[in-house]
């Protein structure tokens, strides 16, 4: 948070040290405070006394404008560093703006010191310095003449006013008035003072409007009144800054009485006006000019200062307008490449603000319009690449749900997709084929070369359609697959690959045969059973008639001959019974079974009164025992899941099938020295599909292997006695269960049938129900 | 105590104003401006001040002032009562405005003063007697707009300077760059007779 403050702060800064309202405001500024200084430089009374100020005001302004253009170049050097985008193009137009600025300027500035300092001295001239010093010194010689003439007109005075008695006392006596006045009119004289030596007045004679402000007269310095005591006479020009000029001359008045004291005579004397107005202009004229003179070298420095400052400010303003113009121009070509950048690297959503209507603005129009199109083109690609997702989605989907395999190959004949059925049917797991050749999966699958062969000759012969029907071994079964093959569509010329379908037909010409031998067998039952019952009555009447009729010696032998045909008959018959229990379709009486507890009470039947071990159930060998050997016990082992759930079935049925599956394990194992049956349970599948599978296998010989193929059929049988039809039914049972049953031949010897009957998920959890409420009334019991 | 702390900070701000003073004045040494002796009296409703102030020039401005620049030169005055626990309070301030001038036709100095009542002027024939003139005090008479707490004890600061504003635009920027130009007695204290 802190640091995106921090950061909106540092960028708040940059905008104001860089950019343009800062500076134009300071350059403003300055320019005013500069025409102020040389208006103050000109002696303008309105800006005379801020000269410093404004002087101080500008060298601060200019010094600030010098920092924040060398920021402004700062950030412009670290932008420079960075590669930022148009950074050189500006460096460029900067360089050139700078160089266009700073030239004509530096010229201008040389030349202006130049003429300036030239100005200044040609204002002065030697003779006009000699005719000003000479004009002064004729001033004073007239003045000096007048001066004179003052001082003999005060010593004559004063030796008339040696007869004038002496007296202390200051305050002014009649008599010495009214010679005084006398005097002062005599002489012209505009105003007579007579002082004790103490500075005291004794009388003062003055014209009425001789300096109307002061009632009292002047008196004489203490420096005067030194010099005058010693008896010499002071003349001196007085400038006063209001009145003008005027002479004074300060005289000793001896007294005739050599021991009175010394009085002094002060003579004032305006001077004429037109001397007085003479000699002012003389004097103002001759100080200005000293003044000048004096004050050319600060006037030089003074002016140069100015002119640097007003000539470094409009450096630095055409610096700074160098910086910003070069900026601005380069800013929408900046813009440009970072833009062009930007779609380069993907991002076609990209728009620059049009800030100009000149070449620049139509080329940023025409870029922003290619964007907008690139942008549009994009999202319609990406719409259809959704669009051909979904389908292919779909397309999945539907392959994947579908019962029947389906491979597709490339015009190279290299195996492009397949569907899970294609995996299911041919037994493989065909991920590891993809993109392989055919040559590759006859290698990896030797068990799927007929279906290999099948496609390559489709292929070579170059058929649009073909159909065909193959055998394969999978698994060690036979399986027979429909094949149809479809010539995929044509793309630019090019062969568009195959589509190879094909159906596990297996089942459905097992149930034809099925079908048929049902038929044989219904058909051969109702010709057979309905002649035997007439064979054996008849056999039964001859004998009941005739055994009594016939010799004794033959008796014997009609006893034996009827006695077998009715044995016969009824072994006929209990065939031809067998016959029709198979082709019979039985009604089921389905109810929730527990197929362990099934197990348990079909071992029960065969089990032998001494149990041996925990779970061992010894079964009698009984194949044999016609033949009058001794019955050897068979092991069974039971390994049976205690999770089970119930299935819904018909118990008579399945007692049968494991009764038929056991009579054949224990006839199998007739020859086995160490013979032992395991019957197992356990849950395969998940969810909706789950099974209950039944495993019987035994350590016999196994079957034959001419037999496997053939084992489900009736009358396949390597018996002696046996009709063949055991597995037969046990097959018919289990399917009519929805079940599927397997056999095969365990490689360490020995035969192997496995069943699976379909848990519904109705029956399993109502079953799940029954089964806990049972094992309650057990706990009860 | 109290006194003793307030006397060494007037020490202190004199060796300042020495200092400041020291260097103004580093080009020439004899040149300086100096409040040698004041001695402040209330009169009535007015503060009175006699003594004398030594105005010393150096040679740039001496010559200055010989080819007819005027020179002005500022008393500036505070009357401050003193107090026992804060510092001084500022009763009253004035400026007076001095002026001297070289009077080429008669070779004289004009010295005028502007003291607060009225404007007078006086010729003096050499440069020692118009300075003597320019900084003597005879009975300078400021008028106070307050009366003065009678019990109080109060001082007066004073400082006289040369007013660089009151020179010629065109010398001012010289004079303010160049320490020649810069004279300034600082501040000094005296006590108020009362």
């Amino acid at each position: 948070m802190e640091h995106v403050e921090s950061h909106a702060l540092n960028r708040t800064v940059t905008r104001y040290v860089t950019g343009v309202t800062p500076l134009a405001v300071l350059s403003v500024l300055l320019i005013a405070a500069f025409i102020m200084m040389n208006a103050a430089a000109q002696n303008s009374a309105l800006f005379g006394r801020m000269y410093s100020v404004l002087l101080l005001v500008n060298i601060l302004g200019v010094v600030l404008l010098i920092a924040l253009i060398l920021l402004n170049l700062f950030h412009f050097a670290e932008q420079y560093r960075a590669r930022v985008v148009g950074t050189r193009l500006t460096l460029r137009l900067l360089v050139m703006f700078v160089v266009l600025a700073v030239v004509p300027v530096s010229v201008v500035f040389y030349f202006s010191i130049q003429a300036l300092n030239r100005g200044i001295d040609n204002w002065f001239d030697v003779r006009i310095e000699r005719a000003l010093d000479d004009a002064l010194l004729l001033g004073r010689t007239a003045l000096d003449a007048q001066r004179q003439d003052l001082v003999k007109n005060a010593q004559e005075i004063a030796v008339e006013l040696e007869t004038l008695p002496v007296r202390q006392k200051s305050g002014a006596l009649r008599s010495e008035l009214s010679m005084l006045n006398a005097l002062r009119e005599q002489y012209n004289i505009t105003e007579l003072t007579l002082f004790t030596q103490d500075r005291q007045i004794l009388a003062s004679s003055s014209e009425a409007n001789l300096e109307a402000g002061t009632l009292v007269p002047e008196r004489p310095s203490d420096a005067v009144m030194v010099q005058v005591r010693q008896g010499l006479t002071y003349a001196n020009l007085d400038a006063i800054s209001k009145s003008g000029l005027r002479l004074r001359v300060v005289v000793p008045v001896q007294a005739r009485n050599v021991s009175a004291p010394l009085r002094v005579l002060q003579v004032l004397q305006a001077l004429p006006p037109r001397y007085a107005k003479l000699g002012e202009s003389v004097q103002s004229a001759f100080a200005e000019y000293e003044k000048l003179v004096y004050l050319r070298g600060p006037l030089k420095f003074g002016f140069t200062l100015t002119l640097s400052l007003i000539a470094l400010l409009t450096l630095l303003i055409a610096v700074w307008a160098a910086i910003f113009f070069a900026r601005r121009l380069a800013t929408p070509i900046r813009e440009l490449a970072e833009a062009t950048h930007a779609v380069a690297q993907g991002d076609y959503q990209k728009q620059i603000p049009v800030t100009s209507h000149d070449e620049i603005g139509i080329l940023v129009e025409s870029f922003n319009d290619m964007t907008r199109r690139i942008h549009r083109a994009q999202l319609q690609s990406k719409r259809s690449q959704q669009e051909a997702e979904i389908q292919r989605a779909y397309l999945e989907t539907v392959l994947g749900h579908l019962s029947s395999g389906v491979l597709t190959f490339n015009q190279r004949l290299l195996l492009r997709t397949h569907n899970p059925a294609a995996g299911q049917i041919l037994g493989t797991d065909l991920r590891a084929g993809e993109r392989k050749p055919l040559g590759w999966l006859s290698e990896k699958y030797p068990e799927l070369q007929p279906l290999i062969e099948a496609v390559e000759q489709a292929a070579t012969a170059g058929q649009d359609e073909w159909q065909v029907q193959i055998q394969l071994s999978i698994n060690n079964h036979r399986r027979t697959l429909m094949l149809r093959g479809t010539s995929l569509p044509s793309w630019r010329e090019k062969r568009g690959g195959y589509v190879v379908v094909f159906d596990d037909i297996t089942t459905l010409i097992q149930a034809q045969r099925d079908a048929a031998w049902g038929e044989v067998a219904r058909r051969m039952a109702h010709e057979i059973k309905n002649p035997l019952t007439p064979i054996q009555l008849s056999a039964e009447r001859i004998r009941h008639k005739y055994l009594r009729q016939v010799p004794e010696e033959e008796r014997d032998a009609l006893e034996r001959a009827t006695r077998t045909i009715i044995e016969q008959v009824d072994s006929l018959k209990s065939m031809v019974n067998d016959f029709s229990e198979y082709a019979r379709s039985a009604q089921m009486h389905s109810r929730p079974v527990d197929v362990n507890d099934l197990i348990r009470d079909v071992i029960e039947l065969y089990k032998n009164t001494r149990s041996t071990a925990k779970g061992v159930v010894p079964l009698h060998g009984a194949s044999k025992a016609g033949k009058g050997k001794a019955s050897r016990a068979i092991t069974t082992r039971l390994d049976l899941d205690t999770d089970l759930p119930r299935i819904a079935a018909d118990p008579g049925r399945l007692r049968q099938v494991l009764h038929n599956l056991l009579l054949n394990a224990r006839d199998a194992l007739a020859a086995t020295p160490k013979p032992v049956i395991r019957l197992g349970t356990r849950m395969v599948g998940q969810d909706n599909h789950r099974f209950v599978e039944m495993t019987v296998q035994d350590n016999g010989p196994g079957f034959p292997e001419a037999l496997l193929a053939h084992l489900y059929e009736p009358y396949v049988t390597h018996k002696e006695k046996g009709t063949g039809l055991g597995l037969a039914i046990v097959k018919r049972i289990v399917e009519e269960h929805g079940g599927t049953i397997r056999a095969y031949n365990l490689k360490e010897g020995g035969a192997c049938v496995i069943i699976r009957l379909p848990v519904n998920a109705a029956t399993g959890s109502a079953e799940s129900a029954a089964v806990s409420k049972s094992a309650r009334g057990e706990k009860k019991a | 105590m109290d006194f003793i702390m307030r006397d060494s900070a007037r020490i202190n701000r004199r060796r300042w104003a020495a200092a400041v003073l020291a260097l103004a004045c580093f080009g020439d040494a004899s040149a300086d401006f100096k409040v040698t002796d004041v001695q402040p009296k209330f009169v009535e409703q007015s503060l009175v001040l006699t003594g004398n102030l030594e105005l010393g020039l150096n040679a740039k401005v001496e010559e200055a002032l010989s080819k007819g620049i005027p020179l002005e030169v500022n008393i500036d005055v505070h009357l401050l009562r003193e107090r026992r626990f804060l510092w001084d309070r500022k009763i009253a301030s004035w400026t007076l405005h001095r002026r001297i001038q070289y009077h080429a036709l008669s070779g004289q100095y004009l010295v005028s003063t502007a003291e607060p009542e009225s404007e007078t002027g006086e010729s003096l024939l050499t440069l020692q007697e118009a300075l003597k003139q320019l900084g003597s005090l005879n009975g300078v008479t400021l008028t106070l707009e307050e009366p003065v707490t009678p019990d109080a004890v109060h001082s007066v600061d004073v400082r006289v300077s040369l007013d660089i504003e009151a020179l010629p635009t065109p010398l001012r920027p010289l004079a303010y760059t160049s320490f020649t130009w810069h004279l300034n007695s600082g501040w000094s204290t005296w006590k108020v007779t009362p």
